[in-house]
This record gives structure tokens, sequence and C-alpha cells, in this order.
């Protein structure tokens, strides 16, 4: 289903979604970020991506699992705490982030389906905007099978031409929160279809890097474990785990219970994001470690997005968003790492 | 009941039998379900113990799935979870979920001599196959166990041990001198060396500390044994017990899921993250 929008309806729109948490980027000293707006105008014009992916509507940085309370002396209560059935969308996505939640998708799915993620999943709807321009000079969608225009995981699609929107409307979800727009849409012009593909072409071609033998990485990478290739790399590397929590595919998590009343003990069972370029995320209470330096580290994160991913799901886990190579504070640029890889003298 | 699995279903200890004193302190559990829940599995697998307010540890189940009352858990004491767990008393109340990970595969080695080789705290997911197997004795050949720890009074289930040896070939052994101690004093590797089993037509299950099973596979193939026939179970540091929370990885395999047993055919195929 095809429509579009004027910009300045967009504010309309949002009006008529009250049922929703209603995401949508907004600045702050420089940077964005989705953030729960009720009354938002609309999309900044110079919105490039938000330092934190939709990741968080669907798998938040802290939830709660359960609450356990022992007020009867003998056996503690337990009660599941599922996140509230919300409806939530999420104006503004990156192809690259909607990409990356198809790929956690994966993660959470599988034979322990985790109930807490699809019950935020379901009730997600992603609209996305096509990248006019690469949001940053450190985009590579297009080396790693995603695009400027790319739909995987959207539900609607919106495109900038000039003063309007061209909305494309992909899923029931999607066709849900344009319905429920109603008269704020309009119809597309005749040749609104193919101005909207040539934004998305456009932009393609202005993605300025790749990786270099991309085709060949997973192979290239077999035989890497032992390579003195990762001390190399990972020297200045100051494990702060920034690339980890920003990537929007990555899932790792840490359980831990939190004490709210110690008499009669009241608490909750949280899970928090962790991250595998932490030396304790694999550390055993013993002290040994399997993972216990950088090279070690920053091994399991190219070898878990580049071969174990492709081993186990079939797809690269990683949508070239660029993120981890603009927020490293060390200038650790995966593309490049990725690229020595390929040249590595075995 | 709740078919979300990182809710634990509460069970009851009824039953703590104190192994092992000391800083790194064993105690064994039995516990049972309260709430008329229920919890099948097979040897090898583990369960998620939880202990309120503390947090989670994985745990194997030591008991065999033949035994129908309880089930149970022989812990050491290390940090946070099983320092609480040490300090429960019978009627306390923990969380269990699970079973995880995969089994040993018992039914593939019906009518093969089966040798259990484990040292120290290592011998908690063996017992479980141990008894399993001598609960459908008819089922395998002979039944051997090596085992050994630091001191004597480090070895767990020493008295069912002793008197199994009444049935059984149980060769026992610590690793330095005692005065008294008329078994084998030496590493368990050494032992196994010593007593010679035979690889005809026999399954050796290896569980300990990591550099005890790299020198038990070594004694073993200098006896012949294939790499097919020599299992063992993989420990590495776990939260969710399900392949999601992403530390307990060897290369693509999640140990908690894939594992935790491995034949050692398929796990030298891993690199070395555990
Ligand atoms: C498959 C498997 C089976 C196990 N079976 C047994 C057993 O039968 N008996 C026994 O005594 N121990 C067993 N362990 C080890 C046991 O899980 C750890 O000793 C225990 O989790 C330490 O928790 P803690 O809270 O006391 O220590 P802390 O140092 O406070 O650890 C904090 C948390 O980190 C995690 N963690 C730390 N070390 C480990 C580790 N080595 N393995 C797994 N998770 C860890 C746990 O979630 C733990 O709660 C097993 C481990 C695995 C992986
Ligand atoms: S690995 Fe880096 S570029 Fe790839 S998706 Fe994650 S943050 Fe983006
Ligand atoms: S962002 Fe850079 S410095 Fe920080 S953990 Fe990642 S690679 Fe290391
Ligand atoms: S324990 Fe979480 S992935 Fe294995």
């Amino acid at each position: 289903m095809e429509k579009t929008l004027k910009k300045d309806a967009f504010a309309e729109w949002l009006k008529k979604l009250p049922s929703y948490d209603v995401y949508v980027p907004v600045e702050d000293d420089g940077r964005f970020n989705y953030e729960i707006v009720g009354n938002a105008g609309a999309i900044d014009e110079s919105f490039t991506n938000a330092v934190v992916g939709p990741k968080k509507v669907v798998f938040p940085q802290r939830e709660v699992l359960l609450r356990f309370n022992s007020t009867n002396e003998k056996a503690p209560e337990v009660e599941e705490v599922l996140p509230e059935e919300k409806p939530a969308v999420v104006f503004g996505v990156r192809p690259c982030d909607a990409r990356a939640v198809t790929l956690t998708d994966k993660v959470f799915g599988g034979d322990f389906a985790d109930p807490y993620y699809w019950r935020r999943r379901n009730n997600t709807t992603l609209i996305g905007l096509v990248c006019t321009e690469p949001p940053s000079a450190n985009c590579f969608c297009t080396s790693v099978g995603g695009s400027p225009a790319g739909k995987d995981g959207l539900d609607v699609v919106l495109t900038s031409l000039g003063d309007r929107y061209y909305v494309e409307t992909l899923t029931t979800r999607g066709e849900k929160v344009v319905s429920d727009g109603g008269k704020v849409f309009g119809e597309p012009a005749a040749d609104d279809k193919k101005a909207a593909e040539k934004v998305g072409t456009e932009a393609a071609a202005k993605v300025e890097r790749q990786v270099e033998g991309v085709n060949d990485l997973t192979e290239n990478l077999r035989d890497m474990f032992d390579s003195p290739f990762w001390d190399e790399e990972s020297l200045s590397c100051i494990r702060c785990g920034i690339c980890t929590y920003l990537c929007p595919t990555c899932h790792c998590f840490d359980i831990n219970d939190e004490v709210l009343v110690p008499v009669p003990l009241t608490g909750e069972r949280v899970r928090t994001w962790d991250n595998c370029q932490f030396p304790d995320f694999t550390m055993h209470s013993s002290g040994h470690n399997p993972r216990p330096n950088r090279a070690s580290r920053l091994r399991q994160r190219i070898l878990h997005k580049f071969r174990y991913f492709v081993e186990n799901f079939g797809d690269y886990q990683c949508t070239g968003c660029g993120r981890c190579i603009i927020y490293c504070p060390v200038g650790i640029d995966i593309v490049d790492v990725l690229d020595k890889t390929a040249a590595y003298e075995r | 009941m709740s078919d979300n699995t990182y809710i634990p279903k509460l069970a009851e200890i009824i039953d703590i039998n104190e192994e092992v004193g000391g800083a790194r302190a064993v105690k064994t559990f039995k516990t049972v379900f309260l709430n008329g829940d229920r919890f099948s599995f097979l040897p090898g697998q583990c369960a998620m113990l939880s202990v309120f307010g503390k947090g989670e540890s994985m745990i194997s189940i030591s008991s065999s799935p033949l035994v129908e009352d309880y089930l149970q858990f022989s812990i050491m004491k290390m940090g946070r979870v099983t320092s609480a767990l040490h300090e429960m008393e019978t009627g306390a109340v923990i969380g269990v979920r699970g079973p995880y990970g995969n089994n040993f595969p018992m039914d593939e080695w019906k009518g093969k001599n089966l040798i259990f080789i484990s040292g120290g705290i290592g011998i908690a997911p063996v017992w479980c196959v141990f008894q399993t197997a001598l609960g459908n004795r008819g089922d395998y050949g002979d039944i051997t166990f090596v085992y050994g720890a630091r001191t004597s009074a480090d070895l767990v289930y020493r008295e069912e041990m002793e008197k199994l040896a009444k049935e059984l070939p149980v060769h026992l052994s610590i690793d330095v001198e005692e005065p008294g101690w008329a078994e084998f004093v030496g590493f368990v590797p050494q032992n196994v060396t010593d007593k010679k089993p035979s690889p005809k037509d026999a399954i050796a299950v290896t569980c300990g500390p990591p550099i005890m099973i790299k020198f038990v596979i070594e004694a073993l193939k200098e006896l012949g044994f294939e790499d097919e026939q020599i299992y063992t179970t993989v420990e590495n540091k776990m939260k969710c017990g399900i392949g999601k929370c992403g530390r307990c990885n060897i290369g693509g395999h999640y140990v908690c899921n894939d594992g935790p047993v491995y034949s050692w055919a398929e796990l030298k195929k891993l690199p070395q993250e555990y």
C-alpha cells in the first residue's frame, strides 16, 4: 500500500496514535536518540542516526524478569514480570537498524523463545526512513547485504521527497498505524514511486566504505583463531564496551538479583546488557578466564559477527551501521580490521 | 505453570550432606519440588539453581533420572550463590529451572564397559551417569570407577564409594601421601595409567579440572582409546542457560545448549576457549 504524507502533517499523524508509545529521534547536545515524545512536530531534517538504535525498544538496557518476596516465612513468592502489552511505534528507523532487529529476532527466537523480547517485539512497529545521504562517513551497509533503502524488518518505509514523504506499508502492523492516520495521508503522484527509488539508489552510491573481499570473509576467518593478528589489532582497546553496547545486533546480557528490602527479602531479578569486551564477562569464579586478554575479546567480537553467526544463523551479525567505528574512543575500526584479515598472511 | 523458562520452580532442600570442609567446601543437597512441579531430564543435563537475592548458578544434576523422589546437587562453595547455598539449612527453598544442555548418549553405550574417571567436584556430572548405569546394570558390561582428590578429606561421595568398592573396581587416589592411606598416591591420570583399563568395547567418561581432563585423555590415548570412546563435560561461565546471553561459547558452540557433554572427537575440533 503506497501513500504520501506532507511533512507538516506528521504531527497530525502522531496525534492519531494515542494508544502507542511514540518514539521519535530527538536531538540533544548534537546527538540524536529515540525518545518518547508527546507532541513531536516532525522528524528533524538534520537527523542522521541515533546513538542507540531501536534495539533499546525491543531489548531494553535494563529490564525486570521477575520479583521475589518472602513475606511468608518459608517459600518465597515468585512473580513473573512480563513487559506491559503496550504498543510502541518508532519513527525514523534507519534500514541497517531494522535489519539488525531481524538478527536479534533469530537469537531470541528458537527453542527457548524469549518471552520478554517477543512481548515487546510483537508490540513494536518500526517506521523506516530511507537514508537520503549515508548518515555517517563510516556507513558500510552495502558491504554486508544491506542498503540505504533496505526494507528488512520495517513495517512502513518513509522516503523523503522534498516537502512530502512517500509512504510504503509493508506489514499488517504497519497497516494499522497508517490506517489510524486516516486522512492525514494523500495519494501518490504517478512518478513518486520512481522518485523514491532514485533516492535510495543515489544514497547507495554515496556509501563510501566497503569491506574488501567480503565474500571470502567467513572463509578467511576460519583459520585465524590462533593468529597473532588479534594481539596486533587489539593493543589500544581500553575495554570500554562501547562498540558492543551500541551495536544494534549485539544481544549479550547479564542476569542479577537486586535486593529492594533485605528483611523480609524482597527484590527483583534483572537483566541488563552485558558486553564481551569486559574481562569478567567470561571469568569463572575460580579466576580462570577463557578469554583472558584484549586479543581474545576482539577475536570473539569479530568471529562471532562474521563466522559463528554465519554458521549458526546464516547471516553476518553486522549491518554496517558504523557505530562501533564512530564511537570507539581509540579508533579501532571494524572495516579496517576486516580488510586486514583478507590480506593477512597465514 | 508458566512456560517462561526464566521463571524457576520452587524446591525445598530436604537433605544436606557435608562432603568436604574447608575453604572449598562441598555439600550435597537433595531437593523436592513444591507446588507439584516436575522436571524430567537425562544424565549429563544441568539445572540453574536460584538463591533469591543472590542470583543463579548452573549445577549438574548428580542424581539419576531413575530416582524420582528428589534431585541431587553436589556443590562447591565458590562465590555469591554457592556460598549462600552452603549457608542454607534443610527446609530452605531455592529456585530450579531447566533442565538445560545435552546429555551423555547412554543408549549408544549399551553392551559396553564403562570407565568413570573424575577428580574433585568433577564427580558431580559423572555420578548421575554412573548411578544410571548401575540402575540399568544389565545394559552395560564392566563398570570401573577411578576417582581422586587432593587429600582424602577432599573426596566427595567417599562413603558411597567405599560401599561400592565391595561390588566393583573403585580406584581412589590422593595427590600426596597421608598416614593410613592404602590406595594410590598420585594424580588421577597417573592412576589411570597404573590401572590400565582396556579400551576394548569401552567408553571412558572423565570430568574434573581442565588440566586433569587433558592428562587423563593423554593417558587414555596411550592405552589405545579412540577419540570417539572418550566423553567429557565442559564448564564455562553461564547466565541464561539457553544460548542467548552470549558468554559460554567455544567458537560457535554454546556450551549451555550444545554442551556440556562432548566426545573428545567433537571437542578437539573446537578452539581452546574453555
Ligand atoms: C554446565 C556446568 C555444570 C556445573 N556443575 C557444577 C556442579 O555440579 N557443582 C558445582 O559445585 N559447580 C558446578 N558448576 C560451576 C558453578 O556453576 C559455579 O561454581 C558457580 O556458578 C559459581 O557461582 P557463585 O555465585 O558462587 O560465584 P561468583 O563468583 O559469585 O559468580 C557469579 C555468577 O557468575 C556465574 N559463574 C561464575 N563462575 C561460573 C562457572 N564456573 N560456571 C558457570 N557459571 C559461573 C554464575 O552465574 C554465578 O552466579 C557447573 C558449571 C557449569 C557451566
Ligand atoms: S558491528 Fe559495528 S558496524 Fe556492524 S552493526 Fe555492529 S556497530 Fe554497526
Ligand atoms: S569501543 Fe573500542 S576501546 Fe571500547 S571496547 Fe570496543 S574496541 Fe575496545
Ligand atoms: S549461558 Fe547464556 S549463552 Fe550459554
